[in-house]
Order: C-alpha cells, then structure tokens, then sequence
C-alpha cells in the first residue's frame, strides 16, 4: 500500500506576481510502505521545497498529497535535515523526547534503544555542543526514527559532513532501516549515495519534472567497495549525463 | 625560501614567562580595585574644595550613628518589601507580556505604542503620580517599582522570542510538538540571555523607582530616611544613605545577578 501518495503536485513562489517562480511542474508519484527511496537533482530543483510541502511547512499551488497511517492514526512523520537542528540548551536525551508524544516509561525505554542503534548510548547527559558534527547528525537520525514515523523524510543529512563520517552514517542508516524498515524519503544531489541506499530513485530536474524513476535491484547490505555497487552507481550517473544533454538549463548551470 | 614566523608561545610559556607580580596587577581584580581607589581619591578632592561636600569621616561618622540608631535595618526591610515584591511582578509579568508581545503580531501592534510611552516617562513621575493615587504606604512605592521596571522587561524578553532560531521553530513545527512545551524547552531557554539582561535592568531601574517613591512618598524606608537628613540640610546624613544605596545594587548585582547567570548558562559553559 501505498504511505505517500503525490498527485499533479505543483509549486509556484509568488504566483500571480512577476517574479512568480514554478519549482514544481506536475509531480505524480507514490511511496509503498517500508521501502527506502531517492529523490535526487541538481540543487536548486525543488527537492527541499517539495519535502517541506509534505511536511506542511509549506503549502502548494496545486495537486494532492496525502500520507496514510495504519490504524486510522494520525500520519506520524519523521524528519533529519541538513543540519541537526538540536536544542543546544538540552541534553541529547531531552532533544529525543523534545518530538516524542509521550514521556512515559516506554517512550524512554524506546529513546534508548535508538540512541544506542547510533552508537551514543553512552551520550544521552551530554550537551549537544559537546559532541562533533557527526554525533550530532546521530542524534538527529536517532530523533527521527525513535518517533516511529509512518514516513521518514530526509533532506541531505550528510552533505554537511565530510566524506569519511558520512561514509560511516551511511553504513549505520542502512543498519538502523533494515531493522527497523520504516518507509523513507531521502533527498540528495548525490546519484552515488543514492545508489547505495534506495529501492528507488526519482530524478528531479531543474524547472520540477520527474525525468526518471529508477528501480534498484540490489542485495543488501551494501557496501560501497561491492563492484555490483559500482557499477550501477556508473550506470545511473551516464543516465543523468544524458538528462544535462537534453535540457539546456542544466548544461548551462554546469 | 622559509618565512619566519614571529615566535609563538604556548600558554603555558606565556604563564611562566611572566612574574607573579605582573599578573596580579593586570588582573580584571586590579582593574576593579583602582576604580574604587580612583573613585575615593576624587571623593577626597572634591571634599576638600567644596565646604558643601562632606567628606568621608562625617560620613562614616553618620554611617555608624545610623546604625546605632536602628534606623538602617528598619528602613532597609521596608525598602527591600516594596523593591522585592515590585521586581518580582514586573519579571513575571515582564516574561508573560514578552513571550506574547515576541510570537504573536497582534499582540505586537496593540502593545508596542503603550510599552515605548512607558519606556518614555521617568520614574519621578511614577512616584508623583503613585503618591498622589495611592497616598502614603506600600502601595505607591511598589507600584512605581513595577512601572518603572516592567517595560524593560518586556522589551528585552520579546527581542529574544523574535530571535528564535527559525530552524529550530520550523524543526519543533515540522515534528507537531505542543505548545506549551515549545514555549519550556524552545522559546524560554533561547530568551534566557534576554531575561536575564531583562532582570539586570529590572533590579536597576526598580531600585531607582522604589526609592524615588519613598522620598516623595514620606512613608519610612531608606527613601524617605535620606530625604529626612536632606531636608535637615545635613549633608554628611544624606551621603551616608547614598553610599548604602549604591552599595547595596552592588552586591544585588554581583551575588544575585552572577549567580544567576552562571546557572543558566550551564550548557554553554559545558560545551566548550
Ligand atoms: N521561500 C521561498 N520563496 C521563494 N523562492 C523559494 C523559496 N524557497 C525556495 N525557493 C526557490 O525554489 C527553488 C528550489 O529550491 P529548493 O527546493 O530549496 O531546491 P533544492 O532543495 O533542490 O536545492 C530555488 O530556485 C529557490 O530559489
Ligand atoms: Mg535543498
């Protein structure tokens, strides 16, 4: 079944004016459960607009969009962004709790258990300010998930760390969704991390059109040294050359 | 080719390098200590130029009959009730005013025009105005206290909820976390350095306003006692009092302000 659904979904920044600005042309598409996709373009394409029109940070022009629970609940959703977006003034604990509905035995207990699937079981006292970037962008992860989201969202969460930390978060994202397989949405300019970690790739590109969608069948886990990897990971790239041949926006923005 | 650096030293260098004398008078101590000196030296000066200036043994003289006398303590907890029970409303009200001035735009425009009159009109003429509505009593001296001071409060405090991070705003949004615990955990925390700069002028203010309503308002207190010793034309009576006012916001500053401020700064002092 399908979690999100988004239907001639458009977007246009002060429509009606001359600067009227259309980020978002006629997307259609939909999200089935406990899958892991990609919505990957040039910056600039709309992709943190169309994650903040899901979210309900911003609101659209035109077209549907729904997200579905089970049980008849309200949507829960879950959200990493580019930075960690932690309440400095709380210990890591308390920012875990800051989202979660309740503050009861379990909820904590589940908290826990999430801080521990990031590696910082032992850092729920700390302050956020005493932990490196990476540990951070744990904590934002460990945050999102421990809310038990129906969706997942995230927009670039590791474009902000260096090669090496977002290497090893990749590797732990894919632990921590295997487990827990929560349907998620993750935004990224980069075709190489979204090979690595899709069911599906969307591809965005300038003007907001879907000019692809892209099924990725490989076994998990994976790792970036598998040449099975690699090689798609080179055969998606010569396809999104052949996008920057077809629009001339993008060949120009280089 | 090599540039050459100008020789960098380490702390710890740079700590023994330097003789324990040389320390101590460049200290942020030393620097306090020759102000209070200075300041004495000019009180001497001036003192003995002017016939009208006592100097400081009549006023220590003064000083110490006050208390013999019992006048200080009497006075002081008289003062202390009126500034205590005024500061304490106008930080309370001062935060609740602030918050709603801070996230609600109606809110802004219907207050921001009475919170700048207020801004505007000097605590002498709260004390006139008190006295003259209230009569002789607690009443005007804590209400001049709470007029005096609350517009600082609310101006600083809504300064802070205008500066919330939006990040963390459309972060708390986006995750639909209730309000009230946006306003305890987002909203209050990030306004701390604001309520705090808030209280600082509240205590100054307020301790200026409760005075001037005791001076007027002829109903006992630290007030009204140096305004008895001025209208006796004793001079070395009224400095007396002036010294005591002055140094109590001294140590209202230092103990209670600092005190304060450390604690809430607990997780910025942590993270470095
Ligand atoms: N609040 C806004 N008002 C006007 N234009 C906006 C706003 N937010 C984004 N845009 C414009 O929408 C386009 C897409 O932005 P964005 O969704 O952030 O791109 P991406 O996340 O793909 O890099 C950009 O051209 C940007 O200038
Ligand atoms: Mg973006």
């Amino acid at each position: 079944m399908a979690v999100l659904t988004v239907n001639d979904l458009c977007k246009t920044f002060g429509a009606g004016t001359a600067r009227a600005n259309r980020v978002l042309d006629h997307i259609t598409f939909d999200v089935r459960g406990q899958t892991f996709v990609s919505i990957v373009g040039p910056s600039g394409c709309g992709k943190s607009t169309l994650l903040n029109i899901i979210s309900g940070v911003e609101t659209h022009t035109s077209g549907e969009i729904s997200v579905t629970s089970d049980a008849g609940k309200p949507a829960r959703l879950g959200y990493v962004f580019q930075d960690p977006r932690l309440l400095p003034w709380r210990s890591v604990r308390r920012n875990m709790l800051y989202v979660q509905d309740a503050d009861d035995e379990v909820t904590r207990r589940r908290v826990d258990t999430y801080l521990d699937m990031v590696g910082l079981g032992k850092h729920g006292d700390f302050f956020p300010g005493q932990l490196s970037g990476g540990m951070q962008q744990r904590v934002g992860i460990a945050r999102a998930f421990a809310v038990e989201p129906d969706l997942l969202i995230m927009d670039e969460p590791f474009s902000h760390l260096d090669a090496i930390t977002a290497r090893g978060l990749r590797a732990q994202l894919q632990d921590i969704w295997a487990q827990s397989k929560k349907t998620v949405v993750f935004v990224t300019h980069d075709v190489v991390e979204a090979v690595e970690l899709s069911d599906r790739i969307i591809v965005l590109q300038p003007g907001g059109r879907i000019f692809e969608d892209i099924t990725i069948d490989l076994p998990r886990p994976r790792r970036q040294s598998d040449p099975a990897v690699a090689t798609l990971q080179a055969e998606v790239l010569a396809r999104l050359e052949n996008m920057k041949a077809m629009t001339p926006q993008v060949a120009a923005a280089g | 080719m090599t540039a050459t650096l100008t020789p960098r030293r380490s702390t710890e260098e740079l700590a023994s390098s330097r003789p324990a004398w040389q320390k101590r008078i460049t200290s942020d101590r030393a620097a306090r200590f020759t102000f209070y000196v200075a300041a004495f030296a000019l009180w001497l000066v001036l003192a003995g130029l002017f016939e009208r200036i006592p100097g400081p043994p009549s006023v220590v003289d003064r000083l110490v009959e006050e208390f013999r006398r019992g006048e200080v303590f009497g006075n002081f907890a008289d003062t202390f009730y009126r500034f205590g029970i005024g500061v304490a409303l106008s930080i309370v009200v001062g935060i609740l005013v602030g918050v709603l001035v801070g996230l609600s735009p109606m809110a802004r425009a219907f207050l921001e025009s009475p919170v700048m009159v207020a801004l505007s009109i000097p605590a002498i003429m709260w004390a006139f105005l008190t006295v003259m509505w209230f009569g002789f009593g607690h009443t005007s001296p804590i209400v001049t206290t709470f007029l005096t001071a609350v517009p600082f409060m609310i101006v600083n405090v809504a300064q802070g909820v205008l500066g919330v991070s939006r990040d963390l705003r459309d972060m708390s949004s986006s995750y639909g976390v209730p309000l009230r615990r946006r306003v305890s955990d987002l909203v209050l925390p990030a306004v701390m350095g604001y309520v705090m700069a808030g209280i600082r002028f509240v205590v100054i203010m307020g301790w200026n306003g409760v005075l001037l309503a005791e001076w007027f308002g002829g109903s006992g207190g630290a007030g009204y006692r140096a305004r008895y010793w001025y209208d006796a034309n004793q001079f070395a009576g009224f400095a007396a009092w002036v010294v005591l006012f002055v140094g109590v916001i001294i140590i209202l500053d230092q103990l209670i302000f600092e005190r304060l401020s450390r604690r809430a700064f607990r997780w910025r002092d942590a993270a470095h």
